[in-house]
């Protein structure tokens, strides 16, 4: 019989096709609005902090314009050859180093440092630090806005500051007294001058966001706007250089495309196992309850309870029926009766029979416990006694 | 489409020329001439879906044996197909193996056979048989899965039949016609016969005896064509687990060996499974066909939630027969609260019937009350002696309606409510 009536339930690769269409249309179009919202907004703005492209309160923009407007030709260079090839003229040029990743090493530091006579370092390295004098220190952290107090003609325009960055001691073996420094809090200064170059810690100061506070604007005008060129130069990964050979240069040149064709086994694998043999069958699995879980129940909640004399006249009435039974007593008898039969069986005090089978009151679980094993012997002895000899 | 093991040793060979010719380039012409081989490869393997499929299944089982099913495939296509082929039965349907290799030339017909050994009851279930086809390079292979229902039936295992043989030769022994020759005492008038000493003389015939000259007794038999309703509660006190056995199925397994008794005995069995519904019913039937109609509505019953019904129950015995019968009711008699309803209906069906009321009891409830070694071993007894008090006031609470009680551990009330059975007929009380 040849049926050709029989449903196949797995679709062909067409009609997957068919019916994804709709979904494929609808992520394509998300895709496409959300691309050209994107775009519209400008996502791939500069964000590096004290980047002069950048209009983000991290960024400097708003300084680096203001000197624009003030004929200030400012160039902003991102990799030391920019900036050498900038500041063709020492004499007129002032140079704006901020090297907050660390990315030039002590021999660039101090290649940057001599390519204008007027310097100003944020934030500097330890190694622009040792370039712009051997007595500088780092003292750490500082905070507050602080007085100027000191000789510098940009300090002194600005009167005071906001100090958010790094301190700087000058340390005594400076006795020739050339190192200026201003912002004081007790002896650590927020800005160092010696000769040209100046060491500014107020990493804050001088951003789109701080700019307006205090006098952070008149610090950066004057010290940035002194001449007729300033060349805005903040560090790149570019500039970072290394001696050390990367993997890539140690190992032959088939571990690329045999690590791919290795992450293409692992897609082939994953397809391999992952498509079921058929689909998975629905089975109606039965109520189980298990009976004893009432009696269960029911012990937790005595012993929660703490129901001694409660549980104890539960094992007693069980106790009694049976003792009845045994004394051949009638179901109606009383317990009394059952005392009375019993004890005589067992040989034993009625009137200690009654405590037990009755009177007795459990102050513990521990009496409890005893109760319960005096019950058990009790029926046990009367069982015994029965039994023909 | 499905993808092999051999695809994926394909693809990681590819590492090989891109090792040994030191370029990378090696690998993109190796997984091009792979893409090509299994265009080629998928191409010429036989379609699934050009087999048309026909099934051969039993039609029923018992709980606990294992039959055959068959699947034909035919192939309507003109390439052969091979291919692993997977019959898709519920889980619960014990089948196996899993997977089968078959090869089916174009035009042909192959037999695949899937053993099953259910192990639960009902109706078990095959949805639909897939087939994954292989290329001859073995690359790929196309799969689908064909809808082709069937199902089997899997009737309750009746593991009591095991006690038949024994309690029909009890009742041989009844009927007088067994070679012991015990006389029944029975109520029905048999036959004349002579005097043997050691016969009741109360039941000598005064007045055959004066017609005979000679001392004659009246033989009774067992009485015949009796009514007997048995009426099994599948609500949710039916699906407690006793010794990891259902309440209900205990249920059935008496029920099964009381009617293999009964109509043995010339008696007319009637079922009839209830909760608030009528879940099965089996009215009218004797000897064989009652065995086979009562498993049969039997085995797709399943306990459920809801609370039994016991107002409707004389009305529906009434609806069975309106004369005198043994009515045997399966239910559980653990608490008074639960079983209120069933005290209730009691004295109205005990009035016109003979009631007896048969229940399942969790024989570890006996060791648990004698067990007190520890603080939570004492709660745990006193507990056990609370539920058994609960069960014998509710069984003397029935004793006083009228009815009569039967109760045993799983194992042991089918043989105990046969035993029961035979005590009445004996009795007369039928």
């Amino acid at each position: 019989m040849t049926d050709n009536m029989q449903t196949v339930m797995t679709p062909t690769i067409g009609r997957l096709a068919r019916r994804s269409v709709l979904w494929v249309v609808v992520i394509g179009v998300i895709v496409l609005i959300a691309g050209i919202g994107l775009a519209l907004a400008g996502s791939s703005q500069d964000t590096d902090p004290m980047s002069a492209r950048s209009a983000t309160p991290g960024g400097a923009k708003a300084l680096v314009e203001v000197l624009r407007h003030e004929g200030v030709t400012v160039v902003i260079a991102d990799t030391l050859a920019e900036a050498a090839k900038a500041a063709a003229d020492p004499a007129t040029t002032t140079l704006f180093l901020y090297d907050a990743y660390y990315y030039l090493d002590a021999e660039q530091t101090a290649r940057a440092m001599k390519l204008a006579d007027t310097v100003v370092v944020l934030q500097p390295t330890s190694d622009a630090l040792a370039v712009i004098s051997p007595d500088l220190a780092l003292a750490g952290y500082t905070d507050g806005t602080r007085e100027a107090g000191c000789s510098v003609a940009a300090a002194e325009a600005a009167e005071s500051i906001t100090t958010t960055g790094d301190g700087y001691r000058i340390l005594d073996t400076d006795s020739d007294g050339r190192a200026a420094g201003c912002f004081a809090d007790g002896d650590v200064y927020s800005l160092v001058q010696v000769g040209g170059r100046t060491a500014l810690g107020a990493t804050t100061a001088l951003t789109n966001g701080e700019i307006l506070s205090e006098g952070n604007a008149a610090l950066g005008l004057n010290l940035l706007g002194s001449t007729d060129t300033l060349v805005w130069y903040v560090p790149t990964l570019e500039d970072y250089t290394t001696d050390a050979l990367t993997v890539d240069e140690l190992s032959p040149e088939w571990v690329q495309p045999v690590t791919l064709t290795a992450f293409l086994v692992g897609i082939a694998a994953i397809l391999w196992r992952g498509r079921r043999l058929g689909p998975l069958i629905v089975e109606n699995l039965p109520v189980t309850v298990k009976a004893s879980e009432t009696m269960q129940g029911r012990a937790r909640l005595y012993e929660k309870a703490g129901a001694r004399l409660h549980t104890l006249d539960s094992l007693r009435i069980g106790t009694i029926a049976r003792l009845a039974t045994l004394c051949g007593l009638p179901v109606l008898a009383t317990v009394d009766e059952v005392v009375a039969a019993s004890s005589a069986i067992a040989g034993s005090d009625p009137r200690v029979v009654r405590q037990l089978l009755v009177d007795a009151n459990p102050r513990s679980d521990r009496d409890l416990v005893q109760l319960s094993d005096d019950l058990l012997v009790f029926e046990q002895t009367v069982t015994r006694n029965l039994r023909p000899h | 489409m499905a993808f092999t093991g051999r695809f994926v040793i394909a693809v990681a060979l590819g590492i090989v020329p891109v090792v040994y010719f030191n370029d990378a380039s090696a690998a993109w012409w190796w997984l091009l001439a792979l893409l090509v081989l299994c265009i080629v490869d998928i191409a010429i393997a036989g379609s699934p879906r050009r087999l048309a499929l026909q099934r051969e299944l039993p039609g029923a089982l018992r709980l606990g044996e294992t039959t055959s099913a068959r699947v034909y495939l035919t192939n309507t296509g003109r390439r052969r197909v091979r291919a692993i082929v997977r019959d898709g039965w519920q889980p619960s349907a014990g089948a196996g193996p899993r997977t089968q290799r078959v090869s089916v030339p174009a035009g042909e017909r192959r037999v695949i056979t899937t053993t099953l050994t259910p192990f639960r009851r009902g109706e078990r279930r095959a949805h639909h048989v897939t087939v994954r086809s292989f290329g001859p390079l073995g690359l790929l292979a196309r799969q689908a899965s064909i809808a082709a229902p069937g199902s089997i039936k899997v009737l309750p295992p009746f593991n009591a039949r095991k006690h038949l043989p024994s309690r029909l030769a009890r009742l041989r022994e009844l009927d007088g016609a067994s070679s012991v020759m015990v006389r029944g005492q029975g109520t029905e008038f048999d036959s004349l016969r002579d005097y043997v000493r050691g016969d009741d003389v109360r039941s000598i015939d005064w007045r055959a005896t004066a017609r005979r000259s000679d001392l004659v007794v009246r033989t009774w038999r067992p009485e015949r064509d009796r009514r007997v309703v048995i009426i099994i509660d599948s609500g949710r006190t039916s699906a407690a687990r006793i010794d990891n056995e259902p309440r209900l199925d205990t249920a059935f397994e008496s029920a099964l060996l009381l009617a293999a008794l009964a109509t043995k005995a010339g008696d007319r069995v009637d079922l009839v499974i209830y909760d608030r519904r009528v879940r099965g019913r089996v009215q009218g039937a004797t000897g064989p066909e009652l065995m086979n109609r009562m498993v049969t509505s039997m085995a797709t019953v399943e306990p459920e939630l809801i609370e039994m019904d016991w107002t409707v129950v004389p009305g529906l015995v009434r609806s069975i027969t309106s004369s005198r019968a043994l009515v045997v009711l399966c239910t559980s008699i653990d608490a008074p609260g639960a079983s209120r309803g069933l005290l209730g209906v009691l004295p109205e069906l005990a009035k016109k019937h003979l009631v007896v009321v048969s229940s399942v009891t969790d024989p570890s409830v006996l060791a648990t009350a004698a067990q007190r070694s520890d603080r939570r071993e004492v709660y745990l007894a006193a507990a056990a002696e609370r539920a058994l008090l609960d069960q014998a006031r509710v069984s003397a609470a029935i004793r006083q309606s009228g009815a009569d009680v039967v109760t045993g551990a799983p194992a042991e009330l089918p043989p105990a409510l046969a035993d029961r059975y035979i005590a009445l007929k004996a009795a007369g009380r039928l």
